[in-house]
């Protein structure tokens, strides 16, 4: 007996999943209200094994805290990209943050803010600054009203513009989904969709429930976008592990430091590899500009 | 050897049983969607309504002091160590008021072997809470601190059992499984405090007396997978003999602060580990889930995987902890994962009966956000009873200021 005999999906969905054909909005809905988040998780798993097959990519990153200017370094000899986080507090601060990363960063891609706060900050003009300042990528644009529009305007300015994710939890998921799907429908060139968010409320948070369920139907319903990936610092290795199985495929964020000061655990580059195995999966490291690195 | 998935799947959902050689392969090959769905399909079968249930209880450690020194234990004391404690009595009555408080009614008793603590400090321990709190259930002493009590008092096992059970022990908790295999024992020195015979015939003795107990196996040592499995099935054929298992209850080896070190056991292993374990172990009606090993998320997700109940709230924890796991979860935490999966949240005893729903629905419930401890951190005070027993060590006796051994034997 196969396992769709005991599936709550509709057959005509699972087929339409099957076959990588677009799901319909109704569609996307009705997987999100399914409460056999292994048969969506399944789903998802094909999907991803049809794409990738096994293979799973990391990045390791040095990242920048923008609040703590003081402890920042050169990054380590593992890494593969340099990413600023957190918010700036001005359009100065946010120059002058490039700027001090871009002399650090030794010719690694560096990328940094979300899309949206760049230009509430200083719109066009702060963009271009940031470029010239030696920005590569916006990290992240959330879907919104004006987020096409914007996109459009940071990829003029020379910058690139390639993952979509959310900052805080969309309280419809799989409006959220739609909604960025016709963003990539729109503006074309996203490589990775980052569906997992933290709880707008911290004493509330996201269950694992539905992290998989939002992985999942990341997977299944972004045809146009190559990468689902998971937040490996913000989620913590057994999530993110788990969501490997459920139609993620890129691990963004591992620690570029080979730091074995938590005791015994091994380094970040070995922890990663041995998860990633664990989960039946082949781990392949990629640089921050999306490429494999070969061995 | 290779087998059919859809043959296995069959199977299982008929209700029928898995060979070693099945499980093995299922448990190395199955994709892990496959393994969580089977899993869930047998869940559901065994639960149709929809329910999952927690205890409210708390997980009080009456002493770290342990001779066994077991090389995979971040909580243990040697004698004498300044760090070593005994809770008093008193203690422990209060830590039960604090649990009644937050609508618990059973404390989940465990500890080290102590060698200073003979039989009549556990007697008097059990009659006088008894005596204050009679509906108050105890949950108490696994089957290597049963054989610990036995071999310091010299008594057999059934004896031990019989008196503990007439001074108010109302069940057992599977601790100290470990996996039930003795290569895999004693590579983790645990093979002198219990053999894999030794910890089920304990069990056996137990259900014999007429008490249910549950079955844990913690993996991610030294052991190979044909040995996890070969701990679900030597439960597996003691319950298909006695039928006194409530429970199973799995996790994954904590490894910070340990003699042993090395890497815990990663989440994805932990749901297959579970999954499995549900397939396999055809004979037990309830799996619990390990968040406080796996954190919140991973342990909502067991309820996928098999698992039909959240464990306890546990309001205090020692010995995960002190191997670097720190997650807490109270009632509300609970059923609100509970009830996000899709399933209905029911308070339950440890035998499974059903309390009814959430105490903190029907009355104000401070919010715990951290698990208890023991103890404050450097209370080193010595509960005033326990001069009235005999120390067996000389660090003990110092202690109590009782006579060191005559040296005239
Ligand atoms: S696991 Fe139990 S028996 Fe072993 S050393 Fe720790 S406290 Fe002692």
């Amino acid at each position: 007996m196969s396992v769709d005999a005991i599936s709550s999906i509709r057959p005509a969905v699972i087929e339409a999943a099957r076959a990588g054909r677009r799901l319909e909005a109704a569609d996307v809905r009705e997987l999100a209200a399914v409460t056999d988040i292994l048969a969506v998780g399944a789903l998802a798993d094909d999907a991803r094994r049809a794409r990738h097959g096994a293979a799973t990519s990391f990045v390791r990153v040095h990242v920048l805290d923008l609040a703590l200017l003081a402890t920042w370094t050169a990054p380590p000899a593992g890494a593969r990209e340099v990413r600023l986080a957190g918010q700036p507090a001005s359009p100065v601060a946010a120059v002058d943050a490039v700027q001090r990363a871009k002399a650090i960063a030794d010719g690694l891609p560096l990328r940094g803010f979300v899309l949206a706060d760049v230009l509430r900050l200083g719109g066009a003009p702060l963009l271009a600054e940031l470029k010239s300042a030696g920005l590569d990528e916006i990290a992240l644009v959330e879907p919104g009203a004006d987020a096409a529009a914007a996109v459009q305007t940071a990829r003029d300015a020379g910058l690139g513009v390639r993952v979509i994710g959310a900052i805080a939890c969309p309280s419809d998921r799989a409006g959220w989904i739609l909604e960025a799907r016709a963003l990539v429908d729109a503006v074309g060139g996203i490589e990775a969709v980052a569906p997992l968010a933290d709880a707008a409320d911290p004493t509330t948070p996201t269950t694992g429930f539905d992290d998989v369920r939002q992985v999942a139907l990341a997977r299944l319903a972004f045809d146009a976008v190559p990468r689902v990936q998971v937040d490996w610092r913000r989620h913590g290795p057994k999530l993110a592990q788990v969501a490997l199985t459920v139609g993620a495929d890129d691990l963004d964020l591992v620690a570029a430091d080979d730091d074995t000061s938590r005791g015994t655990r091994r380094a970040p580059l070995e922890e990663i590899r041995r998860n990633i195995t664990a989960a039946g999966l082949t781990p392949v490291e990629r640089d921050g500009r999306f490429a494999s690195l070969a061995g | 050897m290779t087998f059919s998935l859809d043959a296995l799947g069959a199977r299982i959902l008929d209700g029928g049983r898995l060979t070693a050689d099945e499980a093995l392969w299922l448990y190395r090959e199955a994709p892990t969607m496959w393994l969580g769905r089977m899993a869930d399909a047998v869940r559901r079968r065994k639960h149709p309504h929809g329910v999952v249930t927690y205890i409210i209880d708390r997980n009080v450690n009456y002493t770290n002091v342990c001779v066994a020194r077991c090389n995979f234990c971040a909580f243990y004391r040697t004698v004498g160590h300044a760090e070593g404690y005994v809770l008093g009595f008193d203690e422990i009555h209060r830590k039960i008021d604090e649990t009644m408080a937050l609508g618990g009614n059973q404390l989940l008793l465990q500890g080290g072997h102590n060698p200073d603590l003979p039989l009549a400090w556990y007697e008097d321990l059990f009659r006088g809470i008894k005596a204050k709190y009679p509906d108050f259930k105890l949950h108490a002493l696994s089957p290597p601190e049963i054989l610990h009590i036995a071999k310091t008092s010299k008594l057999p096992v059934p004896e031990v059992v019989t008196r503990l059970v007439a001074v108010g022990l109302d069940s057992v908790p599977g601790g100290g499984a470990e996996i039930l295999v003795d290569r895999v024992r004693k590579l983790l020195n645990c093979y002198s405090k219990a053999t894999a015979d030794e910890w089920l015939d304990v069990m056996r003795e137990v259900h014999k007396a007429g008490l249910r107990t549950t079955a844990t196996m913690m993996y991610g040592t030294v052991e190979t997978d044909e040995e996890r499995l070969e701990h679900m099935l030597r439960l597996r054929a003691l319950q298909d003999e006695t039928g006194g298992f409530t429970a199973f209850i799995t996790w994954s080896y904590q490894p910070e602060h340990t003699e042993r070190g090395g890497e815990e056991a990663t989440g994805v292993d932990y749901l297959r580990t579970l999954a499995i374990a549900r397939l396999v172990l055809d004979n037990f009606d309830n799996l619990q889930a390990s968040w406080v090993t796996q954190g919140g998320k991973v342990g909502q997700l067991s309820l996928a995987f098999g698992a039909n109940d959240m464990g306890s709230v546990m309001i205090e924890e020692n010995v995960v902890r002190a191997a670097g796991a720190e997650y807490c979860m109270d009632e509300y935490e609970v059923v609100r994962n509970i009830e996000n999966a899709g399933f209905t949240a029911s308070r339950r005893t440890m035998h499974y009966e059903h309390l009814g729903t959430p105490v903190f629905r029907q009355r104000e419930v401070p919010r715990v956000l951290a698990l208890a401890t023991a103890r404050q951190e450097g209370d080193q005070s010595v509960p005033a009873e326990l001069v009235n027993y005999e120390a067996k060590s000389a660090a003990g006796k110092r202690q109590r200021g009782q006579a060191p051994p005559s040296p005239v034997a």
